[in-house]
């Protein structure tokens, strides 16, 4: 609430008749809430960003208006920069991603932290699958991997950047097996299935909703999911565990955070906004279209969430053997 | 045949009354935002993208792609008028466009973009219909070592775009390169050339560095001239606003080269419209009659880029739409935006939805025709804001350029980087270095970096694979012949001196 609103508030509080106390407690947006994201526009955060607001909108949770704002740069640094800068803004919050926990952790010129920013909630966990073509000798990952151990370094995945989700995976099963592999990178998701289909890569990690259509074609070939239980889509695929395969499952995480120092009545008013959003229909059905898991979870769960992670994260970069700033 | 029965259906979901009005609806709004610079297909897609929800599926995809194809037609625009590339892809034109601007040659360089991109974006259409299946398969066995191919053949343009000087024109491509590498080092996650600011650490966008140093270099070498800035000359007549036959006949060649190769080039995952205008127009001046008028304004060399530019919208179709996979920003958002309405795009995506389909094509065609009929008459309209007098115009240039830099991150670091660039274009001009081929430097750098560094990633090192490979080795090989161009035509100086002195 902006200060200048105070003395009126103040006053139509008093005339009505309200409890001041009450009235503290009873956080309502007044005016149409900017939604940070860093990516810019058709970007995964964005796509997210602009869905909920639609949402919102569509089934009633939130009175005002949503907008979305791009604040795009540095990996996200610029967008948690925006945020961090927006101290005790209550009509502000953004849409954070795995990015925000690595990017500060590997980067010197990102200054912020998840730490410094008030967290929400989290709201989607992201699953994976593991994919080969089609025509690939590879059966399963153990196939992959006794490839991997018997040719070092030939065996190719295709792949985003480093400290990426599917650069995680490959480290953690790096580690648990002594196999070694080349990871390539390719800045476009399009880029890393052409890579895969055109056969000039081995293996790739993709997410399951879109893999879906190249598997029901008969391009691809799924042969581990990176999830804790199997999903509905791919009941007969191993979860690494089942696979034989001892590494902790890497999600990809999406929640909501807001400016540092904001009113714990405004937290909890955000709470269960996104409760009531994440319990109607049109939410189910985006989590199911996009096969999706619901990860929700409230303030102070996330908090903690958000230091073991970021120390588990921290622990695979510098196994990874990246420079870790902070 | 088959394709005509489908077409024919196609054209039946297209004519549909709500469908015309959707596919007038996209390419009107493509048409402004080309027009404006900064905002770009991608960021308006995505951001009516919620209001598409209540919208028929099919009506919702034909607006998009009108919106996504219409932007290109209007990208040339302030290219031509005022040296302002509208869209990244429009660089290409400023060469010449706007040089025909100057001498008062706006109206027919404004018509033979618009022609150009009609005939290409058809053209474009037409190879999406028929050919896409076994493109978008051919598309895939290029790899790494081919885009690295494709990026040398382009960077070897440069000696095509030189001015009087190669050496200042490869000085220039180096700082290109330089301005490429800059931002995060996507193999290794560490920054370059930060300096610090987290602003940078995803590089320097496109556009701040074009419009800096096209439109604000020629701004502030204009204002340097006091009492000698004259107006620039707007003939009368809409006869003179026009091309005439033999501008046309110019072009014949070139509405065919940029056809072709925007559809082969947007059909890449991994090139792009800038890269397709940059090589078309390379192609045009390489086989021209008349290869040194080149920057001085011809009409082709503003045909090729736009058609190039044009032709590619279908050509980055095709790996979309036939494989579900996104060959560019605005491509990625449209296939994101099918499966937020509940489509599955992917290899099956035409085989289950066949009206979707061929309705988007049809509708593709109509949409075409609805944007040369659009445009034409707008020519004398935007001819018009060159009578503007200088003190006038060049803060009108000046106000579009901040304004179209801001919108695309909405921070103002980009803003004063925006002024530097516009410095250096101002300096870049009075020491006499082309601006050009610092553009094709930065357009080629990112993409020849990496595709450099996945190829040797992909052999373990071994350099062997660039060659090895036929298409990588061809393009190669024509590369090299380029660069050597130059030394041949001094060769052949010699030769003839030396004859001329034996006599």
């Amino acid at each position: 609430m902006k200060i200048r609103n105070f003395p009126i508030l103040l006053a139509l509080a008093v005339m009505a008749g309200i409890p001041l106390a009450a009235w503290a407690q009873g956080f309502k947006p007044a005016k149409p809430i900017e939604f940070v994201v860093h990516t810019g526009p058709g970007g995964g955060a964005d796509v997210l960003a602009r869905f909920i607001a639609n949402a919102m909108e569509k089934e009633k949770v939130l009175p005002v208006r949503m907008q979305v704002n791009n604040k795009t740069g540095g990996g996200g640094a610029t967008a948690m920069a925006y945020l961090a800068e927006k101290q005790g803004e209550t009509h502000t919050i953004a849409a954070y991603t795995g990015i925000w926990f690595t990017n500060p952790i590997m980067r010197a010129e990102a200054k912020h932290t998840m730490k410094d920013l008030t967290p929400v909630v989290r709201l989607v966990l992201e699953p994976a699958v593991i994919v080969v073509k089609n025509d690939s000798p590879h059966k399963s990952l153990r196939d992959f991997i006794e490839a991997a151990k018997q040719n070092p370094g030939q065996m190719k995945q295709s792949a985003g950047s480093i400290g990426a989700r599917d650069w995680v995976v490959r480290q953690l099963l790096m580690k648990n097996t002594g196999a070694n592999w080349a990871y390539i990178s390719f800045p476009g998701g399009g880029e890393r299935i052409a890579a895969l289909l055109g056969g000039h890569v081995n293996m790739m990690v993709i997410e399951p909703q879109e893999a879906g259509e190249h598997i029901r074609a008969g391009n691809m070939r799924v042969i581990a999911q990176i999830s804790d239980r199997r999903l509905a889509a791919f009941p007969d695929v191993p979860t690494l565990k089942e696979a034989g395969f001892d590494v902790p499952t890497v999600p990809q995480v999406r929640g909501i955070v807001a400016p540092p120092g904001i009113p714990r009545e405004v937290v909890t008013y955000w709470e269960d906004v996104f409760a009531k959003l994440t319990q109607t229909p049109t939410w189910k059905k985006y989590l199911e279209d996009n096969l999706f898991e619901d990860g929700f979870m409230r303030s102070a769960e996330l908090n903690k969430f958000i230091d073991v992670f970021s120390d588990t994260t921290r622990g695979i970069l510098k196994d990874g053997g990246i420079k870790v700033v902070r | 045949m088959d394709v005509i029965g489908h077409l024919y259906q196609g054209f039946a979901v297209a004519l549909e009354p709500a469908n015309l009005f959707w596919c007038f609806v996209g390419v009107f709004l493509g048409t402004i935002i080309g027009v404006l610079p900064g905002l770009g297909p991608a960021a308006t897609i995505a951001m009516l993208l919620p209001l598409t929800f209540q919208m028929n599926t099919t009506s919702a995809i034909i607006m998009l792609a009108g919106i996504y194809y219409g932007s290109k037609y209007g990208g040339s625009t302030t290219s031509i008028l005022l040296n302002v590339p509208g869209e990244s892809a429009s660089v290409v034109t400023c060469f010449d466009g706007y040089q025909m601007a100057k001498q008062g040659r706006a109206g027919p360089a404004l018509g033979i973009a618009a022609i150009a991109s009609f005939v290409a974006g058809t053209v474009g259409v037409v190879a999406l219909m028929l050919v896409a299946p076994p493109v978008a398969r051919l598309a895939l066995s290029f790899s790494s070592p081919e885009y690295f191919a494709l990026m040398c053949l382009g960077l070897a343009m440069v000696v095509l775009l030189a001015g009087a000087s190669l050496l200042k024109a490869l000085l220039a491509m180096l700082v290109g390169l330089w301005i490429a590498g800059m931002g995060t080092d996507l193999f290794t996650s560490t920054s370059r050339f930060t300096f610090g600011h987290a602003e940078l650490l995803d590089g320097i966008d496109f556009v701040v560095v074009a419009i800096g140093v096209f439109a604000l270099g020629e701004v502030l070498a204009n204002m340097e001239m006091r009492g000698g800035a004259r107006m620039l000359p707007v003939p009368k007549g809409l006869r003179n606003l026009l091309p005439t036959w033999q501008d046309l006949k110019d072009c014949r060649f070139a509405f065919l080269n940029g056809s072709v190769i925007g559809f082969l080039i947007g059909v890449l995952p991994g090139a792009g419209s800038t890269i397709a205008s940059f090589i078309s127009y390379g192609v045009e001046k390489a086989v021209s009659k008349r290869p040194e008028k080149f920057g001085t304004g011809v009409p082709e060399g503003v045909a090729a880029p736009e058609g190039a530019n044009n032709s590619e919208t279908g050509g980055a179709l095709v790996p979309m739409l036939t494989l579900g996979i996104p060959g560019s920003g605005t491509t990625a958002i449209l296939l994101a935006a099918l499966i937020l309405w509940g489509l599955k795009p992917g290899p099956l995506m035409i085989q289950d939805n066949p009206s979707l389909f061929w309705g988007l094509v049809a509708s593709m065609y109509i949409g075409n025709v609805m944007l040369l009929v659009l445009n034409l008459p707008l020519i004398p309209l935007f001819a018009q804001i060159l009578r503007l007098p200088a003190y006038a115009l060049y803060p009108v240039i000046f106000g579009i350029s901040l304004v179209g830099v801001y919108s695309v991150s909405g921070s103002l670091f980009d803003v004063w980087m925006l002024a530097a660039f516009g410095l250096l274009g101002y300096a870049m001009r009075r020491l006499d270095y082309p601006a050009a081929p610092l553009i094709l430097g930065l357009v080629l750098g990112d993409a020849m970096e990496r595709a450099l560094r996945q190829s040797l990633m992909m052999s373990q090192g071994e350099l062997s694979i660039l060659v090895a490979r036929p298409v990588s080795a061809t393009m190669l090989f024509l590369a090299v012949l380029l660069l050597a161009t130059p030394l041949f035509k001094k060769a052949n100086a010699l030769r003839v001196k030396a004859i001329e002195q034996a006599d």
